[in-house]
């Protein structure tokens, strides 16, 4: 349903986004994961045809952004960042409003605005002014409103952002309903939230895409914690060779002894393997041991790894 | 194009349901009655003051001072909110997201600009009857109609160089100052110029009369339906109109 190509956003020298490309299928609700600042929103204005890329090409629902903008507005539905609403409006004249600009047919208006009353249990308030509402409702509203055309695709920038828990849990409840009948791509910078709705997490930091996988694979991957005493360098070269093995990042070093990190290829458990290959060059070992990484620990690593790149770069600049 | 009775309701829905366009109306309704009161004091003493009473609505409404200041103020005020609120509240980026062109957008609030500039109008129009039936002025209705029609075109001009502005910005204050400005240049400063290039016997003291909207709006009420100033405000109407679509696609540039 989404295609990303290469997609950059510069202003000026600044890159927002910087050659990200993922794509999503049908019915999926992925998550867009990042710090503030990473280029979260920016790459949503781009795929809801507000904003144009510098290059690199997006298309949804086969309708290419900057070709056929009106064909893709038709098809997205979107809720922008705090949810900009009309305030002196009241809720079922906005979303009629809304109808009418998405071209919902006359006689399905009222049924479409009906539904999405109930979907969205806008019921109480459908006669309220926007501006008399309180944070959650006018939340709801906005996403009334984005999906009143029936869309294919939802793209929600932030969807809880200034949410109480309560109103957190009941837009993460029709957020997850929704993705039955839509495929959402959503932003937020917290971390439980993906964890709650989406069924993938693309990891953004930096404008490019630090991680993109299904949550049940980030889920199973395990980071392996070794120390042992003797020369780090052989030890980390010793290591590096265990079949399996995917990356060794020495961590700290103790007097004698040097820790390190261990990933591994699919999250697989190589604790024994790793205790042998130490104990056959005869260096005492004195911690192992194997952490389920959770999300955080994915998106900090990410975010700062990627943090550092970009340091690294602008120094060789 | 089948957006625009939509959008232009709405548009209209927020004049009507804020102060501002009621407190626009009130004042321009002081100054309707303060002028028709001195029209008909003006009246009341023919045989002392000819001058003004050789073209009594002339001096009635389009000659008259607090009226053109009136519209200097109004008009930047009713079209500065029209683009620069949408951005300052973010709207805009629900508008622009929904499957409806640039100008449809920008021809359905200049069309609601356009509407409110005849709304402030009719406090002056409410007076006439009575000035017709009441006290039996009669007044001849050929050149009423003649600066009607100049004063819209005038409004469209006025409100699309509103409406641009307020496109460039998300500060209203900034908009309307700016619209201020460029009303005021083209209201008054025209007029100066005008008077000093006669002064000098300059040879284009002409071409500054054709601009000079005081000078315009005063042939129209003297019955003068002059197409050549029409076709001025509807042509920088549609290019300020062009303009305004511009600015708002220049945003997917780049």
């Amino acid at each position: 349903m989404i295609q990303v190509d290469r997609l950059t956003k510069r202003y000026g020298s600044f890159k927002a986004v910087n050659g990200v490309s993922f794509s999503v299928g049908r019915g999926e609700i992925v998550g867009l994961l990042g710090p503030n600042g990473a280029g979260k929103t920016t790459t949503m204005r781009i795929l809801t045809t507000f904003l144009g890329p510098t290059s690199g090409r997006a298309a949804l629902a086969g309708h290419d952004v900057l070709d056929e903008p009106l064909e893709v507005r038709r098809k997205v539905g979107y809720l922008p960042e705090n949810v900009p609403l009309y305030l002196e409006m009241r809720v079922r004249e906005y979303l009629l409003y809304r109808a009418k600009l998405t071209d919902v047919p006359r006689s399905r208006r009222r049924a479409a605005i009906n539904e999405v009353i109930t979907r969205c249990r806008l019921g109480d308030v459908e006669n309220r002014i926007l501006g008399h509402l309180s944070k959650g409702y006018r939340q709801r509203v906005g996403l009334a409103a984005a999906m009143v055309h029936d869309p294919d695709i939802l793209i929600l920038d932030e969807p809880t952002a200034g949410l109480d828990p309560i109103q957190i849990r009941e837009v993460r409840a029709l957020i997850r309903e929704l993705g039955d009948r839509h495929t959402i791509l959503l932003s937020t910078h917290i971390m439980s939230e993906v964890e709650a709705v989406c069924g993938r997490v693309i990891i953004i930091a930096q404008g490019r895409i630090a991680v993109d996988q299904p949550l049940e694979r980030l889920r199973s991957e395990s980071l392996i914690v070794l120390e042992a005493r003797g020369p780090g360098d052989a030890i980390r070269h010793g290591l590096e060779t265990v079949p399996g093995v995917e990356r060794v990042q020495p961590t700290h070093t103790d007097g004698d002894y040097a820790a390190f990190e261990i990933q591994t290829r699919d999250g697989a458990d190589l604790r024994e393997e790793l205790a042998q290959r130490v104990n056959q060059n005869g260096w005492p070992l004195r911690q192992l041991d194997i952490r389920r990484s959770t999300l955080e620990d994915r998106f900090i690593q990410a975010v700062t790894r990627e943090t550092i790149s970009a340091e690294a770069e602008l120094e060789a600049v | 194009m089948r957006h625009i009775p939509t959008l232009v309701r709405r548009e209209l829905g927020a004049y009507f349901l804020a102060p501002m366009a009621f407190l626009i109306l009130l004042a321009f309704q002081v100054i309707a009655w303060f002028n028709f009161w001195e029209l008909v004091d003006g009246l009341s003493r023919r045989q002392q003051s000819f001058s003004s009473v050789r073209d009594p609505l002339n001096s009635y409404l389009s000659q008259s001072i607090p009226f053109w200041i009136g519209l200097l103020v109004a008009i930047p005020a009713l079209t500065m909110r029209l683009l620069a609120e949408e951005r300052r509240s973010g709207t805009v980026e629900t508008l622009l997201t929904a499957p409806v062109t640039e100008t449809e957008i920008v021809v359905s609030k200049w069309l609601a600009g356009v509407f409110m500039f005849l709304v402030l109008l009719l406090p002056f129009a409410i007076y006439l009857p009575f000035l017709y039936y009441q006290a039996k002025f009669y007044f001849d209705p050929g050149p009423l109609l003649s600066l009607g029609i100049g004063l819209t075109t005038l409004g469209m001009m006025f409100v699309a160089i509103g409406l641009f502005f307020s496109a460039l910005t998300r500060n209203q204050i900034i908009a309307a100052i700016w619209s201020f400005a460029v009303l005021f240049l083209f209201v008054f400063m025209t007029l100066l110029l005008y008077f000093y290039a006669v002064g000098q016997r300059l040879e284009w003291a002409e071409g500054v009369r054709f601009v000079a909207v005081l000078l315009q709006v005063q042939s129209f009420g003297l019955g003068r339906l002059d197409l050549r100033y029409v076709a001025l405000h509807l042509s920088v109407a549609v290019f300020m109109i062009y303009l305004t679509v511009k600015v708002l696609q220049s945003r997917r540039l780049a």
